[in-house]
């Protein structure tokens, strides 16, 4: 029982940060059409950010502002080079184009910085715990999830109260109809793009003071986490993706300590397994989204 | 010469015709096949050791693109996939293919005895096409559902979501792959001391590249890959095509894939990842991956490209020998420079060129039109076919609600074969959501769609289409970038398949009767709009319907032409001896060409009769004619 809860915290820590990951993702998808394989190199280019930032001696309390305004401005800046000139382009294009930009962005780190891996001290009080009963729980997970509670909740108001919100939503709903009720696409794609750099750059800092180290493809394994979720929640659906996010986050950490220690290490692919046998059975993912196609 | 014809030159075969679709191509690929090898030793005998390497490498990597062209091209469906499918033969190959006494050394302990097995290099071969296609058929189930469900968006997921797996593995299994920085490496009998395996193996995936693209199933698979909405309509199941391109697909990159094994005579996860996906990708797309002859050249332009980069990046200007200062761009003649290049090849070509530098011309498509004299004169259609059997399509009692708007309320229609039926209303009155029941497009909340008495609700709409009820799209669904011809043939070929008990008439009679002739080689997406319509009954026509279902078959045209339709509907009527149900807007072309015509108002029908009663009638005259009847 204990272990059980323990495992609980852990995935819910765990699958905050894929919530906000796959959220930036599905808030992108709304309104484009667009599933981002770039989006993790929003975590790239912070990490870079943070590991020369932290080598002069900043703290993380600086640092932290810094690496979410970095991701808000590389997803701004991503969206005016590349995905601006492909608007309204095939499934096929778009999803080459968030590839091709995936692969710029790493070499570009490849040729002016290294291929080799940069370590950056992770705040101190990452490893800490705290007992309640007879749980320990890590003070990461409980700062990740009560930040990912707030930033979920300033989301949905933004999301439901706004009239940005509401232009977000007709976009994703109906995109030509939204235009033609007056809604400035520009305005709603790049809002979409800043959110979605919002999100990526807190679930950034929270995944980098982990793991205290950047590459060229550090974001690799963010964007598919965040890709996989927003597609087991439903594409296109808001609550869907931040359900996937926790739900892919259980599934690890819960398989992870199930299975035996032989193939533990495999957890990665019993979990893409999963993912592939609820394609079968369950295609269009927990949560559908009505798709209307006019014939 | 002129195209072979006739009824005996309808045959539902693997090739619609044998000249153009088999020996065209097998000369064609056969030129490409030597100027490719030609450039290939030309390019080693000035460059020595590294230049032979790079030829190897450059033709093991255009078998593998050409295997990925194989589905992708043809589905349109995007697969970072294939390289994953490539791990696993990789390592099937490599597993099976390297001596025991060698496999002890790395992986003493691989399960299942694998230790002990010794195959040989071409048993190897053969175990790793057939564990990869097992794969693949299970992948392929996913990706039809989910594909079916969300579109392609969700199978490229599952493409990537295997990658990662094969790559997962691959790195956390080390009793069977020896890890991640061991890996394999091993000698079988020394690297590949001859290039005879992989000329013929490039051979082999061009030959079968190309055929595939040219038969039947590579046909309907391209017409799901156009509009998947419109094949389905047409009869055409891309559930099914898909799962063959796939599967010959991955026996081709399984071929590649042991090569490059065998030939870099070691293996490490790294191999078939992100990097190589790119790399093959980048080739694909770069030279247009709907045409095998892009795809080759695609393989070429980035080889030359990236060789030229990664010299660039150590030597600058040197390369040339152009004793050019380059300092001033030291800044970009780095190392890994060619990386760079492929990630802004790719991009640039999706921002700039999305189709790649040829799109999908094809060397022995040009060698045939070239060579092949063309009909000057339309063909002549030959008399109507008398084919008396009869048949009635009754709908009755249909309702559809969407969330709370009820879109038809027990509506229905009946037709037999011979008669020409006309749905009025207007907008909004439930006419295209008819259609769209009927033909299994929106399911219908309640009622009964009969075709000579057979339950057709819950059909499928492939299924639909095959039993007789084909439509066309108000909102012009054509299969854009395949020629009129081409449009039509592909329809004619599910005909062909169903009913080759009745003489399905020939696809330039058909393109004729719809006054497309002139027309007949331009792509479907260049046509105007009244083009764009004759097409669309066309392409229905022939599909050798019972009833062609004709969703407002004049909106956009003029009077003129709106007239012109009634005789066009008629002739391609009687050509494939189909009833017809039409919907329109414009009165005069209804009354002009129906036996009888329904009014729908709200989702019910509100009259009935034929056009003089119809046009008495008050109901009709208050709901549809309105005012502004003039």
């Amino acid at each position: 029982m204990t272990e059980l809860l323990q495992n609980l915290i852990d995935g819910l820590g765990r699958g905050s940060i894929y919530a906000l990951l796959a959220l930036g993702v599905a808030v992108i998808f709304g309104v484009m059409h667009l599933l981002n394989f770039a989006h993790g190199e929003l975590i790239t280019v912070s990490g870079y950010v943070a590991f020369w930032t932290i080598s002069e001696g900043w703290s993380w309390y600086l640092v932290t502002p810094v690496i979410i305004g970095t991701a808000i401005v590389t997803s701004l800046v991503i969206e005016r080079v590349a995905f601006s000139r492909v608007r309204g382009s095939s499934d096929f294009t778009l999803l080459l184009t968030s590839f091709g930009v995936h692969f710029v962005v790493s070499a570009i780190f490849l040729l002016y910085v290294s291929a080799s891996v940069k370590t950056f001290s992770e705040p101190g009080w990452v490893a800490n715990t705290f007992p309640i009963g007879s749980l320990n729980i890590e003070v990461y997970d409980a700062v990740v999830i009560g930040v990912t509670l707030v930033t979920l909740l300033a989301t949905s108001w933004l999301i439901q109260r706004t009239m940005f919100g509401l232009a977000l939503r007709a976009a994703a709903a109906d995109f030509d109809t939204a235009r033609l009720m007056g809604v400035r696409s520009d305005t709603v794609i790049r809002g979409a793009f800043a959110l979605s750099g919002l999100l990526a750059g807190i679930a950034g800092v929270f995944w980098l003071m982990r793991s205290g180290h950047t590459t060229p493809t550090v974001g690799i394994t963010p964007m598919l986490k965040g890709v996989l979720a927003a597609l087991i929640g439903g594409l296109g659906s808001l609550r869907g993706a931040v359900l996937g996010g926790i739900v892919l986050g259980l599934a690890e950490v819960l398989l992870r300590s199930r299975l035996p220690d032989s193939v533990a290490s495999l957890t990665e692919g019993f979990v893409f397994l999963m993912i592939a046998l609820l394609f079968i059975f369950r295609p269009q993912g927990l949560i559908r989204v009505a798709h209307a196609e006019r014939v | 010469m002129a195209e072979p014809r006739g009824p005996n030159a309808a045959h539902a075969g693997m090739f619609p015709n044998l000249r153009r679709d088999v020996a065209f191509p097998i000369v064609g690929v056969g030129l490409l096949f030597g100027v490719f090898v030609a450039v290939g030793l030309l390019y080693q005998s000035s460059f020595g050791g590294a230049g032979e390497r790079l030829v190897t490498t450059a033709m093991i990597n255009a078998i593998i693109v050409l295997g990925i062209q194989i589905y992708v091209g043809n589905t349109g469906v995007l697969s970072f996939g294939h390289i994953g499918f490539g791990a696993i033969a990789g390592y099937t190959f490599a597993i099976f293919a390297i001596a025991p006494a060698e496999k002890i050394k790395r992986i003493p302990d691989a399960p299942l005895g694998l230790t002990d097995v010794d195959m040989g290099s071409w048993g190897a071969v053969g175990v790793a096409i057939a564990v990869t296609v097992v794969v693949a058929v299970f992948v392929g189930i996913g990706l039809a559902r989910s594909g079916a469900e969300s579109g392609a968006v969700a199978a490229t997921v599952i493409t990537l979501a295997l990658l990662f797996v094969t790559h997962e593995v691959a790195r956390h299994w080390p009793e069977l792959t020896g890890g991640e920085r061991a890996g394999l490496s091993f000698r079988i009998g020394g690297k590949l001391d001859t290039r005879v395996p992989i000329y013929l193996a490039l051979a082999g995936a061009l030959v079968l590249a190309r055929l595939f693209a040219q038969s039947r199933r590579g046909r309907l698979a391209k017409a799901g890959r156009e509009d998947d909405l419109a094949a389905r309509a047409m009869g055409v199941n891309p559930m099914v095509q898909q799962m063959i391109a796939l599967l010959t697909s991955v026996a081709v990159v399984s071929v590649g894939a042991s090569l490059k094994v065998y030939e870099t005579g070691s293996l490490l996860p790294e191999d078939f990842f992100f990097f190589f996906t790119l790399l093959t990708l980048t080739m694909l797309i770069v030279g247009g991956r709907n045409s095998v002859t892009g795809a080759l050249f695609g393989v070429a332009v980035i080889t030359v490209g990236r060789e030229l980069a990664r010299r660039m990046g150590q030597d600058g200007f040197e390369v040339f020998g152009l004793g050019l200062d380059s300092e001033p761009l030291d800044w970009i003649f780095r190392e890994n420079l060619q990386t760079v290049f492929l990630g802004v090849a790719m991009l640039g070509f999706m921002i700039w060129r999305p189709k790649g530098l040829l799109s999908d011309w094809e060397f022995d498509d040009w060698l045939y039109r070239r060579f092949t004299r063309t009909q000057s004169a339309p063909p002549v259609p030959q008399a109507t076919m008398s084919d008396e059997s009869e048949a009635r399509l009754e709908v009755s009692d249909v309702s559809v609600v969407f969330g709370g708007f009820q879109a038809l309320s027990q509506s229905g229609f009946e037709v037999s074969s011979g008669e020409v039926v006309g749905i009025i209303g207007p907008n909004g009155a439930g006419k295209t959501t008819m259609l769209n029941v009927i033909t299994g497009l929106v399911p219908a909340t309640s009622g009964q769609v009969r075709l000579n008495g057979k339950e057709l609700i819950g059909t499928p709409s492939h299924e639909v289409a095959r039993a007789g009820l084909v439509r066309t799209f108000q909102n012009l669904r054509l299969f854009g970038s395949l020629t009129v011809r081409e449009n039509v043939e592909v329809t004619r070929l599910v005909a062909i398949a169903e009913h080759d008990d009745r003489s399905t008439p020939e696809t330039d009679v058909l393109v004729a009767a719809a006054g497309l002739w002139d027309h007949r080689d331009r792509r479907a997406s260049e046509l105007d709009y009244g083009n764009s319509r004759r097409l669309e009954l066309a392409r229905a026509s022939a599909a050798r319907p019972l009833f062609l279902l004709l969703d407002e078959p004049t909106s956009g045209m003029s009077d003129t032409e709106s007239l012109a339709m009634v005789e066009q509907v008629q002739t391609m009527a009687a050509l494939v001896s189909a009833g017809v149900v039409v919907i329109d807007h414009d009165l005069d072309f209804i009354i002009g060409i129906c036996d009888r015509i329904y009014c729908l108002d709200r989702g019910s029908v509100i009259a009935s009769g034929t056009p003089v009663e119809i046009q008495a009638d008050p109901a009709v005259q208050a709901a549809y004619l309105g005012s502004s009847a003039t």
